[in-house]
């Protein structure tokens, strides 16, 4: 629970014609994860290809899934083999194909929805444009000087087109605006050929498209919503094919896309692992990769069950210097999960080091207690995470154990909704006593941050950090310096001498700065004065994040605050005004002050203490798995 | 805090630029000795690439070593300040948009389009994975239209729909880069000061000149659309100005008509390549001058910024000549180290 599972790296040697039932027995086991192999030198690009060929047919796939909708696949046999490369080549083309025509589909249904909003303005613009005192005829009549053009263009266009025009002579006038389009005239002298020497492609490129003035809207301007019905008929019936287009791809590749998704599941282990752990050369491949120690022995029995003999299997602790290539394998109780994707959020431990799982849990949980201590919110923010679902339901568990914690705070503090009479306190209320407070948070907040400084010095030695475990502000020569300026202050208070100890802190400070200054790179000069600011920068960090643990204190003496005035408030009503100062007083504490603490101590959880021995550059271990639910484009699985 | 925060910074990274003069000795340096002057002078990864003899991840280490720098300044930053140069490093990723446009154009697959692309690191807005498996070019700008580059690409999409033609493309999406860029200018400059103004000014009006040039007399666009494809003008050149100049029938007479600030610098030029060049020396002495002064904080670093990427690019021409083994005279032709 303390640290990620022990792993093995292992290199399987199998023969090259049968790299794709390693892949997929490897998938089936479910506890290889492929790394890149101990020897130098790539594969002769048997797996390059048969990878390449995976992702394009699993982006294939995906789109055509994301414009059709999920196909129902069925189960993955258990005896069913991976295709080879050359069916795998069949799949991508077949799936070429059909998503060329479900994209010419959806261009087609792209366009036609840009056309239907386009008409919607055109309507709209040929009703205000009917209503001018403009005769259309004459407007778009040749005209022997000037040349007339009658377009839409989008108006973020609008101003440069004004402006490129008035250099080719042009005066462009908007006469109507709807959505994002602007409806606009266009005059110029005319030129030869008509505008087009003096403007070029500028129109096009502006996005003008000329606006249509039917025949009828120039003779007859109320047959006019004639054309436009019909008009509209016409762009409706193109949807209703395009949609009835769609539901007839669905049913004519359904079938054949269900079956592609499973052989791409099959395609999947391999392509996998010859992005990253396969290399082969002649008639010999290797798969390298990861396996936790307690699975080695049932992968081997798998191994030699179905090939006899002819895959072997070799395996060997990770070596010193490998610790950042290792992946972790966090396996944590039922209870501690939850915790662990809070954990996660910050970033996965590296191999070896301490897990904080289960730190940051107690220390959260206690956090979270400790600043809103009381019996009856407690049980309120009981009752409300039981009833967490849907998205977030994984955080139901942290919500109890929050909430316990807060009645268990609030027996402590003799406190239930704020009322400090109906309960005997097992300890004290926080307003009792404010300076004992303050100090029990600060004593707290020392302890919690010398054992963080105690893990990072831990985690350092694991990955033979040596100088940084003892040199650094936040190692060994950090944490001496810490202890040491606290207990001289310590005994500053309690008038015992302390010489000895500021001494200590000063060694140990010199210490922070010489382990700053033999690691920055530069002139002696630079390094010097890096050296000193950032020790000294380190020895105030300390220091600042002990006294941020005043706030739990803060805040469990506001949470008794809040509640006063609460009651400062009903006392004032009478009556259904009291009951109800007191409901909506009490809900605003449990919601507005709960978010609040809730997110101060993971503050305190993310910024006092991981970022101080928690690098979080870890990655998780990912084995090969046999998913339907895992096609997909393979960059997210590298990344 | 955070000004000053910047400002340290800024001064600590300014002892990475390299004096022209160094940079035209590596020119005749022995080939055995370049890694290690490299190496004395914090470019590492530029060593070890030029040792693998891999040219094109010269390129890629190039931005790299921009982009590490650009995030450190970056990090001080919040606000109009942190979005403009956060848009500033955004172009080498709107190149990245270019080259899949043009890979995918060219029927290029996958591996080609990735070998092209520059890696933004921590900068990296687009699923370039994703795009690359796009089957043609109109669904792959339908897919960037549901990018952060939309903006960008929407206007490139129309115009490409109306030609088909890649060069009015590649315009407009540079043009709609430097619009986003010009708007975010402005927004910060009455905090970063006039320093930062004028380098802007620099760059805009180079860039608005330079095209005019191009457009109108080595593509032949008539003037209605070359205006229509410069960025947004308002710094030297006034869009009055800028109307004017679009309808001159040759350099010399665009030359004869630019305003006295832009004038000086260009009298004798001839050529378009120099006035491009005349133009960027001066805003390279502009930018050195305002990190030497005390100039405010964001000014200084956007400063840092050109002329470490004009200084990078100057040793990318050497280790490049030097592999194609260009004679020196060439090389040093090439380079204009600061």
């Amino acid at each position: 629970m303390f640290r990620p599972e022990p792993m093995l790296k292992v290199e399987l040697l199998c023969l090259t014609s049968e790299v794709q039932e390693v892949a997929l027995l490897l998938a089936r086991h479910g506890g290889f994860g492929p790394a890149a192999p101990a020897r130098a030198g790539r594969g002769d690009g048997h797996g390059e290809t048969y990878r390449e060929l995976y992702r394009e047919a699993a982006a294939r796939m995906a789109k055509i899934q994301e414009y059709c909708g999920r196909h129902e696949a069925a189960p993955i046999p258990d005896d069913a083999v991976a295709p080879s490369e050359r069916e795998l080549a069949g799949i991508g083309n077949r799936l070429r194909e059909i998503w060329q025509a479900c994209s010419g589909c959806r261009e087609k249904e792209l366009r036609v929805e840009e056309e239907k909003r386009r008409f919607e303005r055109l309507r709209e613009t040929y009703v205000r444009l009917s209503a001018l005192s403009v005769d259309p005829e004459r407007l778009l009549r040749h005209d022997g000087l000037l040349d007339i053009r009658l377009g839409q263009v989008p108006a973020v266009n609008l101003k440069r087109l004004g402006e490129a025009l008035s250099v080719a002579g042009y005066v462009l006038t908007v006469f109507d605006r709807a959505g994002d389009q602007a409806f606009v005239v266009a005059v110029g002298p005319r030129a030869e050929p008509a505008g087009g020497g003096r403007l070029g492609g500028l129109l096009g490129q502006a996005g003008w498209r000329d606006l249509p003035v039917p025949a009828e809207l120039r003779h007859d301007p109320e047959s006019s919503a004639r054309w436009l019905e019909t008009e509209g008929r016409r762009l409706d019936a193109m949807v209703a094919e395009h949609c009835e287009l769609r539901e007839r791809h669905w049913r004519q590749y359904s079938a054949w896309l269900g079956q592609a998704r499973v052989l791409l599941a099959l395609a999947r282990p391999l392509a996998e692992s010859s992005s990253l752990g396969l290399s082969a050369k002649g008639q010999l491949a290797v798969f390298s990769g990861w396996v936790p120690k307690r699975a080695e022995a049932a992968l081997r029995d798998a191994l030699e069950a179905r090939f006899r003999g002819r895959c072997l299997m070799s395996a060997r602790a990770p070596e010193p210097g490998e610790s950042a290539t290792v992946p972790s394998l966090l396996r944590h109780p039922f209870w501690l999960r939850p915790f662990a994707t809070l954990v996660r959020h910050y970033g996965v431990p590296r191999y070896g080091e301490f897990d904080p799982t289960l730190l940051f849990a107690a220390g959260y949980v206690l956090l979270f207690g400790a600043m809103f201590g009381d019996v009856g919110h407690g049980a309120v923010l009981l009752a409300g995470a039981l009833f967490l679902g849907g998205r977030l339901a994984w955080l139901r568990w942290v919500g109890m154990a929050a909430a316990l914690s807060s009645i268990g705070f609030g027996l402590l503090y003799g406190s239930v909704f704020g009322y400090e009479d109906l309960i005997e306190p097992v300890w004290q209320s926080p307003l009792h006593d404010p300076a004992r407070m303050l100090w029990l948070a600060l004593a707290a907040g020392a302890v919690f941050i010398a054992v963080t400084l105690a893990i990072n010095l831990y985690n350092r030695l694991i990955g033979r950090r040596w100088l940084a475990a003892l040199l650094a502000g936040d190692g060994l020569a950090g944490l001496g310096f810490y202890a040491a300026v606290a207990a001289g202050l310590f005994g500053a208070l309690e008038g015992v001498a302390t010489t000895l100890a500021w001494v200590v802190a000063g060694v140990c400070l010199g210490a922070v700065a010489l382990g700053v200054a033999l690691e920055t790179p530069g002139p002696a000069g630079e390094r010097l004065v890096v050296a000193v600011i950032e020790a000294m920068e380190a020895a105030v960090n300390l220091f600042a994040n002990t006294l941020s643990f005043l706030r739990v204190a803060a805040f469990s003496m506001n949470h008794v605050a809040l509640a006063l005035a609460v009651f400062a408030v009903a006392a004032g009503l009478e009556g259904i005004g009291h009951g109800a100062a007191l409901l909506l007083g009490n809900a605003v504490i449990i919601v507005l002050e709960g978010a609040i603490v809730a997110i101060q101590a993971l503050r305190l959880m993310y910024y006092e203490g991981f970022s101080r021995f928690f690098a979080g550059d870890g990655f998780e271990f990912r084995p090969l798995r046999l998913s339907l639910d895992e096609v997909q484009a393979m960059s997210r699985s590298e990344a | 805090m955070s000004a000053a925060y910047l400002n340290t910074r800024v001064s600590l990274f300014r002892s990475r630029l390299w004096p022209g003069d160094q940079v035209a000795d590596l020119v005749e340096a022995e080939a055995d000795a370049l890694p290690a002057l490299l190496e004395a002078r914090g470019l590492g990864t530029l060593a070890r690439g030029y040792a693998d003899g891999d040219p094109r991840s010269l390129e890629t280490r190039l931005v790299d070593i921009l982009l590490d720098e650009a995030g450190v300044l970056l990090r001080p930053l919040a606000g109009a300040a942190r979005r403009f140069l956060r848009y500033w490093v955004g172009r080498f990723e709107v190149s990245n948009v270019k080259s899949l446009i043009r890979a995918k154009m060219a029927g290029d697959g996958p591996a080609a389009t990735a070998a092209r692309l520059l890696d933004m690191g921590r900068f990296t807005r687009l699923d370039a994975e994703a795009l690359m498996r796009a089957e043609d070019v109109a669904e792959l700008m339908r897919r960037l239209e549901r990018t952060p580059y939309a903006g960008i690409v929407r206007n490139a999409r129309q115009a490409f729909e109306q030609g088909h033609d890649p060069f009015i493309l590649d315009a407009t999406l540079d043009r709609s880069y430097y619009d986003g860029l010009i708007e975010r200018a402005h927004a910060v400059e009455a905090e970063a000061g006039p320093a930062f103004r004028d380098m802007v000014a620099d760059l805009i009006d180079r860039v608005d000149l330079v095209w005019l040039l191009r457009y109108r007399f080595n593509y032949g666009l008539p003037p209605a659309q070359v205006h229509y494809l410069l960025p947004a003008p308002g710094y030297r050149l006034v869009p009055e100005r800028l109307r004017a100049l679009v309808g001159r029938p040759d350099i010399a007479s665009v030359l004869a008509d630019l305003p006295e600030e832009l004038a000086r610098p260009l009298a004798g030029a001839a050529t378009i390549p120099e006035i491009a060049a005349r133009l960027e020396r001066r805003a390279l002495d502009r930018a050195a001058a305002v990190l030497r002064a005390a100039s405010p904080p964001l000014a200084r670093a956007l400063a840092y910024l050109i002329l470490r990427e004009s200084g990078l690019r100057d040793l990318r021409a050497v280790l490049r000549g030097r592999r194609l083994g260009l004679p020196v005279r060439d090389i040093r032709a090439a380079t204009g180290a600061y």
